[in-house]
């Protein structure tokens, strides 16, 4: 019995089963043998409860999962003791179980269990079904359960991750961002009852800087601790950066929070929170529940927490560096300024020193020679070109301390203005320029310091000169709403838009493409700002890249916007002053026509710096070369810079790797075989997996064409042979930095997905599979190495093998495709090639990098709950099926035809080995005979009726199982069809509905058995076992439920030669009905043989029946037939009236002679009816289950029975019972018991006489006064006589002429149309040949003649003549 | 037991010989009519009106002799008399 698991069966065995109420296994019964069996056998997690202890059982799989350190402890013992840690929970649930024998449902039930050495919090998704013994009754309860405790949880930690993550700001203070992930560590309690963060202090004290799950002060929470301290916490080891677990013991841990469960935790984790490249910020202090085993599970948990903690430590403390250094950098530039003007004042004297006697030297040797002439001007050049430098940053310092000296006086603006653009005139020619002044008159003065103006004027337009190469520059000046507008528009190459904002900023420089020069010191834009900024003005830019630049200044007309003791009285008009000699001196020396004293701008060169080394957190670097030397040189110089190195040798096995597991750097040749370096760069930029991963490009080819082709396909960086190790190495790091700095966020996300326990997806527009994460691998075996999976996916169920799998998947899938959302259960095919069911929700989103369409997906494997609502249903189906059935071939079949629909199989067949010589089959449709299979198959059933039961066996087409049927071994045959899978699933299912089969039939045959009992007893009291002649009579106990019936009938022969008649009915059903009756009828018998009137026998029986409790109202019909003349008496208690039907199908009621029922009025005398039964008509006694039908008129029934009797004019009077009370019988049979009693008048005539011819005269006078009671006419009664003489004759005469006295049997049967005669003897006839023996031809030529139809059957038995003839 | 059989013989008005049969002739009996018969020489008139069975063994009499028996029966001897072809031999009267 406990085979079907060795192990668990080995240690079952060992159960001192005696001394448990189930006793020794040998006794136990067999739905309880059925029920073990089918435990053992299935790998889904089970255990089970039987008896009056609920003595406890269970499986392999409970015991892996579930039962854990119990085991083998728990076998054999109350399920309260092995449970006692949570009867409280399941014990309701068992109880209910048993008493209502309905199935529950729990679906992640959270049990506390004590089966690992400590109380573990576990999940569990279970229904507890009931177990039933051989008689039905509830006696126990199986268990199958699948433990959700890594769903349940995995989803609590995941919540928490995301949330973590769902900070909607985008920067925050150190303060806030802790304050946050302390908020949403507080919403997870159970798997954090509490977390503590302290920071690093510069100093190495660690501070508290956010708690989560404390309410307020505790001593395991101090707010600072010093290096080198290890109370409460360590602080040197996660300064190290190592993780520490801290068992929370010893006063300072009392009174810590729970969590929401009844213990403190017993231990927490102590996590450093790392910083890339740094020492950690601090760590994470995290309680641990202690319901849970830190597992690798919940140490990778907290350990996300600690880096989501870190990296949000991170974004803050740089966003704050960020902060610090612009107001450093703005500080900077104040001192700068300072500086500059500080040291300027210093200049302005050796400037001056110097200038001075540069212009006496020039006047001097203004005829000179001509080399000392140039070389005096250069130097008059710059030192003009300083002078002018020094001036503005002595106007800035001015300007920034307030000290700027202006006077402010009214011009005509225009005027002014124009003069001085005018100086500018010949440098714009020179350049090739038009010059467009346009300087009306203003008709209002503008108040203006002329210094400042000046530099304003001649600023912009040396900026006009020096970005623009064609085209034209343009000056004008305007009046518009009370302010003069100055414009200086140039067609000049144009600001860049994102340098617009920073166009004023001081010592900012834009990088153009193009300039007459490169000098400036970014200072000249500003200044004008500022100049006119102090004249209450605005100066704006407008720009377009290629086309050209528009500064324009507006300022006020008036003097309210100008400090009083500022303002002057106009003075005569002033020439431009110096101020304007250095620009033009500087403006003209850009252009072509000048000396070039300066020469092309110098491009830096690199300088000799140190070679920049690896990055600080190493790096994986993936070489992609074919050549040996190169990628061999390449590994050698970054190992030796620190990076990890993977080299292959062509582009496929780039890409392969790079998906597989992506490196932070690809380093890739162009020229390679299979896949080029750019086809590389573009396959990863096109999947979203990849698009990320920068690249690197090295190529022989130089020149800018190649390298932008490079940059064009996607590369990160192009790279020229030969170069530098020290340049290769320069660009690798500055590439994988920029990198990590770009991909932060990216790396977040996928963490997050990877650590997502279901199945991730993402599918592109045509549903191609492109990402995929870690439990999707788990899942279905396909990894990211052969993304991107397109459609038709491998994992699809095949086709041709599993079309409605197939169909199930192409189905969610369209609605993948089409719909973009949903929520579907589908079957998959593992790669190891297992079937799975996966539960996939998906919907559609944005990829944000490329704006096209994507469906994401999760999905969860819901294999084994697929199962087992599977199994579920096909066990309630089959159970109903062999419920419903009335007997055991009933159920059998009714089972069969469930398992061909559970399996959509061709056949199903049962075969038993019986008591038979030959098996038993039984099918779906027509089953073949044993004899009929082919000889294989044959062989192959009995060979598996040996294995041992409920163990299936497969091959590719079927399945076959052995079951104990009630008769003998039992095989149950599947025939699957070709290629059809039968999964471990299938065959578990199989075992488990053979099982519940085999103790269904147990229960059917039981059944079965009481019922032919109780029948054949109901048979047994109900009539005579010897009928007289011409009687039929027909019992039916009503086909369910099972009950024996009140009904009977009888016949009685009576002394005189008459026959009493009596068809009677008691009131209810079952055993006591039937012993009514059994009374009732014995006396009934009693009374007729002593007073053979059938009214005064049945008021006898009132007397009797008022005496017998239950005989009340109990109907009878009660007649006394004399068959020789079919004269009947009769007198009826009730009971519904005799038929007769006459041989023409006329009919007539036997209604005479009626009264009450038994016993109702005792003492009332009964009427007496008579008929005489006219030959050739039948009888028709009955009880009202025969005829009465809910809502029909009894008339009916009675018309309908009349009919069903004429119908049957050809059959013998037995075949008529038969054939009326099935014709009667309602679509699902009688649901009352039918009691049936048939006469047809006369009775046939048996005579059996001695082979000697004397009696040849009494056996004829005999036949001849049968048939007068025929009513035949004479001729025909004659031919008869002749005819049966004859034949009585020849058996006298041949048949025993050597053995005299042996017996001759005539037998004569009138039928309504038909009159039969079988004569037989025991010898044998000589064939008769008329020619050798005329007088013997003429003896058979006679029969012949009188009858229609004769044979003579000669056997070695004797002989039988038969004859028959129409009497219509 | 023989079947009940009474012959009782007699003379017509031509002087020949009547024998009047009255009972059943069946194979018990059959002697005794063929030995009334064979009593006389001659031909004989068998009046069966008074016999209400004749089987084969009956008849295997009277066609020995046929050639010199007419006979008198009613119509329920009729088909007997005329299936066995007796009535084509002899003559029959009162049919």
């Amino acid at each position: 019995m406990f085979t079907a698991d060795p192990e668990i069966g080995r240690d079952l065995a060992a159960v001192d089963w005696a001394a448990t109420p189930l006793g020794p296994p040998e006794s136990w019964p067999q739905s309880l043998r059925t029920a073990v069996s089918i435990l053992l056998s299935s790998r889904f997690s089970m255990w089970m409860a039987w008896g009056p202890d609920l003595t406890f059982f269970c499986n392999a799989a409970y015991r892996r999962d579930t039962l854990g350190q119990k085991y083998p402890w728990a076998l054999g013992r109350p399920a309260s003791e092995v449970w006692a840690e949570i009867w409280d929970d399941i014990g309701p649930r068992i109880d209910t179980v048993l008493r209502t024998g309905e199935a529950t449902w729990d679906e992640a039930l959270l049990l506390f269990l004590k089966r690992a050495g400590y109380e573990e919090e576990t999940y569990h998704t279970f229904s507890y079904s009931p177990l039933r013994d051989d008689s039905g009754a509830v006696v126990g309860m199986l268990c199958v359960v699948s433990e959700e405790t890594e769903r349940v949880i995995g989803g609590r930690r995941m919540t928490t991750l995301r949330d973590l993550g769902s900070d909607p700001s985008v920067v925050r203070t150190e303060e806030e961002m802790l304050a946050f992930a302390a908020h949403q560590l507080g919403r997870n309690l159970h798997d954090l009852p509490f977390t503590l963060t302290y920071l690093f202090e510069p100093d190495g004290t660690a501070r508290l800087a956010a708690s989560a799950g404390l309410t307020g002060p505790h001593p395991a929470a101090p707010a600072t601790l010093s290096p080198g301290t290890t109370g409460p916490w360590p602080v040197d080891a996660p300064a190290r950066g190592e993780s520490v677990t801290v068992a929370l013991e010893g006063d300072g841990f009392a009174g810590l929070p729970t969590g929401g469960r009844p213990q403190p935790p017993t231990e927490a984790l102590v996590v450093p929170l790392l910083q890339q490249g740094g020492a950690p910020y601090g760590f994470l202090v995290a309680g641990l529940n202690r319901y849970r085993d830190l597992d690798p599970g919940y140490r990778g948990f907290v350990e996300l927490v600690a880096g989501h903690i870190a990296a949000g430590i991170s974004s803050a403390r740089s966003y704050e560096a960020q902060q610090r250094r612009a107001e450093e950098l703005a500080e900077l530039d104040r001192a700068k300024t300072a500086f500059f003007s500080n040291i300027s004042h210093e200049f302005r004297t050796p400037l001056t020193l110097i200038m001075g006697p540069v212009e006496e030297l020039r006047t001097r040797f203004a005829a000179g020679d001509p080399r000392v002439r140039d070389e005096l001007d250069t130097i008059h050049r710059n030192s003009l070109r300083l002078g002018k430098l020094v001036n503005s940053l002595l106007d800035f310092s001015r300007i920034e301390a307030g000290r700027m000296q202006a006077r402010y006086e009214p011009v005509d603006l225009s005027a002014v203005t124009a003069e001085l653009a005018s100086v500018f005139r010949s440098a714009v020619d020179k350049a090739g320029l038009a010059f467009d002044v346009d300087c009306p008159p203003l008709a209002e003065p503008v108040h203006i310091d002329r210094g400042m103006w000046e530099k304003v004027v001649l600023n912009l337009l040396s900026n006009a000169l020096k970005f623009t190469f064609e085209g034209s520059i343009r000056v004008a000046v305007r009046a518009e709403d009370g302010h003069a507008v100055v414009t200086i528009a140039d067609t000049g190459i144009g600001v860049p838009a994102e340098e617009m904002p920073r166009l004023f900023e001081r010592f900012h420089r834009i990088e153009t493409a193009r300039s007459r020069s490169n000098e400036g010191s970014g200072i000249g834009l500003a200044l004008v700002k500022e100049l006119v900024g102090l004249h209450g003005g605005t100066i704006t830019a407008v720009s377009t890249l290629g086309e050209g630049t528009r500064f324009t200044v507006r300022l006020p007309f008036g003097t309210g916007h100008l400090p009083d003791d500022a303002l002057a009285p106009a003075a005569s008009d002033a020439a431009p002053s110096t101020t304007a000699e250095p620009y033009v001196l500087e403006a003209l020396r850009w252009l072509p026509a000048g000396t070039s004293a300066t020469g092309a701008p110098a491009v830096p060169e690199t300088g000799d710096a140190p070679y920049p080394s690896g990055p600080e957190v190493p790096a994986r670097v993936l070489i992609a070369d074919d050549n040996a030397d190169m990628r061999e040189y390449l590994t050698r110089i970054l190992r030796g810079a620190g990076y990890q190195v993977e080299a292959v040798t062509d582009g496929r096995e780039a890409l392969r790797a790079v998906r597989a597991d992506a490196p932070d750097l690809v380093v890739s040749d162009v020229m390679m075989p299979r896949l080029d370096g750019l086809s590389l760069v573009r396959e990863l930029r096109g999947d979203p997996r990849t698009a990320a991963v920068p690249v690197m490009l090295l190529s022989a080819r130089a020149g800018q064409e190649a390298s932008i082709e490079g940059l064009q396909a996607g590369a990160d960086d192009y790279l020229v042979k030969p170069f530098a190790a020290a340049e290769l190495l320069a660009r690798v790091r500055a590439t994988v930095e920029l990198s990590r700095l770009r991909t932060h966020h990216a790396r977040w996300r996928t963490a997050l997905v990877e650590s997502l326990q279901e199945a991730f997806f993402v599918c592109d527009e045509q549903g191609a599979v492109v990402e995929i994460n870690a439990a999707f691998t788990d899942i279905l075996g396909y990894g990211p190495e052969d993304l991107p999976y397109r459609p038709i996916h491998p994992w699809w169920p095949q086709a041709d093998s599993d079309p409605e799998g197939h169909q199930q998947v192409a189905r969610a899938f369209a609605g993948l495709v089409a719909e973009g959302h949903g929520r579907y259960t589908v079957p998959v095919t593992h790669r190891e090639g297992h079937r799975l069911w996966i539960d996939v929700a998906f919907n559609h989103a944005q990829d944000p990098d490329t704006g096209h369409r994507v469906v994401v997906g999760t999905f969860r494997d819901v294999t084994a709950e697929h199962y087992v609502v599977q199994r579920d249903s096909a066990l309630a189906a089959l159970s109903l099926k062999v419920s419903q059935a009335t007997s055991v071939p009933e159920a059998l079949t009714g089972a069969l035809n469930e398992l061909k629909e559970l399996w959509r199989a061709r056949q199903v067949l049962a075969v038993v080995f019986g008591h038979h010589t030959e098996p038993a089959v039984t099918g779906t449709g027509s089953a073949p005979h044993w004899r009929e299979l082919p000889a294989d198959r044959r062989e192959a059933l009995t060979a598996l009726r040996e294995r041992p039961p409920l163990t299936p066996v497969t091959d590719h087409t079927s399945a076959a199982i052995a079951v104990e049927h009630p008769e003998g071994p039992m095989v149950l045959w599947v025939e699957l069809g070709a290629g059809r899978p039968f999964t471990h699933e299938d065959q578990l299912l199989l075992s488990l509905l053979a099982g519940h089969l085999a103790q269904g039939l147990v229960r059917v045959h039981q059944i079965d058995q009481q019922r032919e009992t109780a029948i054949a007893l109901q048979r047994a009291i109900l009539g005579p076992s010897d009928l007289p002649d011409g009687f039929a009579v027909r019992y039916e106990p009503a086909t369910r439920p099972l009950e024996v019936g009140g009904d009977w009938y009888d016949t009685v022969a009576l002394p005189d030669g008459r026959i009493g008649i009596v068809v009677g009915d008691c009131v209810g059903r079952g055993l006591e009905a039937a012993s009514v009756m059994g009374q009732l009828r014995s006396a009934c018998r009693a009374l007729l043989l002593q007073d053979a009137s059938p009214a005064q026998t049945l008021m006898a029986l009132d007397r009797f029946a008022a005496g017998v409790s239950g005989a009340l109202c109990t109907t009878v019909f009660c007649g006394v037939l004399d068959p020789d003349t079919g004269l009947l008496t009769y007198s009826s208690a009730g009971h519904p009236p005799g038929i007769l039907v006459h041989h023409d199908g006329t009919t007539r009621l036997l209604e005479e002679g009626r009264s009450v029922p038994l016993a109702v009025r005792p003492g009332r005398v009964r009427p007496e009816g008579t008929c005489t039964i006219p030959a050739r008509a039948t009888l028709l006694l009955y009880t009202d289950g025969l005829v009465e039908r809910r809502r029909r008129p009894l008339s009916v029934g009675i018309d309908q029975a009349g009919e069903a009797v004429h119908e049957g004019r050809d059959a013998a009077v037995d075949d008529l019972a038969t054939q009326v009370m099935s014709r009667l019988a309602p679509e699902n049979g009688y649901d009352d018991d039918v009691a049936l009693l048939l006469y047809r008048h006369p009775a046939p005539l048996d005579v059996a006489f001695p082979a000697e011819s004397s009696q040849l005269a009494p056996v004829r006078q005999a036949l001849r006064t049968w048939l007068e009671r025929c009513q035949l006419p004479p001729q025909t009664a004659q031919n008869v006589l002749v005819a049966a003489g004859e034949a009585c004759a020849n058996a006298i005469e041949h048949g025993h002429r050597h053995s005299p006295g042996e017996i001759v049997r005539l037998r004569a049967e009138a039928y309504v149309d038909d009159l039969r005669l079988v004569i037989t003897d025991s010898g044998q006839w000589k064939t008769p040949q008329p020619e050798a023996n005329a007088h013997r031809g003429r003896g058979m030529t006679l029969m012949k003649a009188m009858m229609q139809h004769v044979t003579v059957t000669s056997g070695a038995a004797g002989t039988t003549v038969q004859m028959h003839t129409r009497i219509a | 037991m023989t079947t009940p059989l009474t012959l009782t013989p007699g003379r017509r008005a031509d002087g020949t010989l009547l024998l009047t049969a009255v009972g059943e002739i069946d194979m018990t009996n059959t002697d005794v009519l063929a030995e009334a018969l064979d009593a006389e020489q001659g031909p004989v008139l068998l009046d069966l009106t008074g016999v209400e069975y004749l089987d084969s063994a009956g008849l295997n009499v009277l066609f020995a002799h046929a050639d010199r028996v007419e006979l008198v029966a009613t119509p329920l001897l009729a088909p007997v008399l005329t299936i066995s072809g007796l009535s084509d031999l002899t003559t029959v009267h009162g049919l």
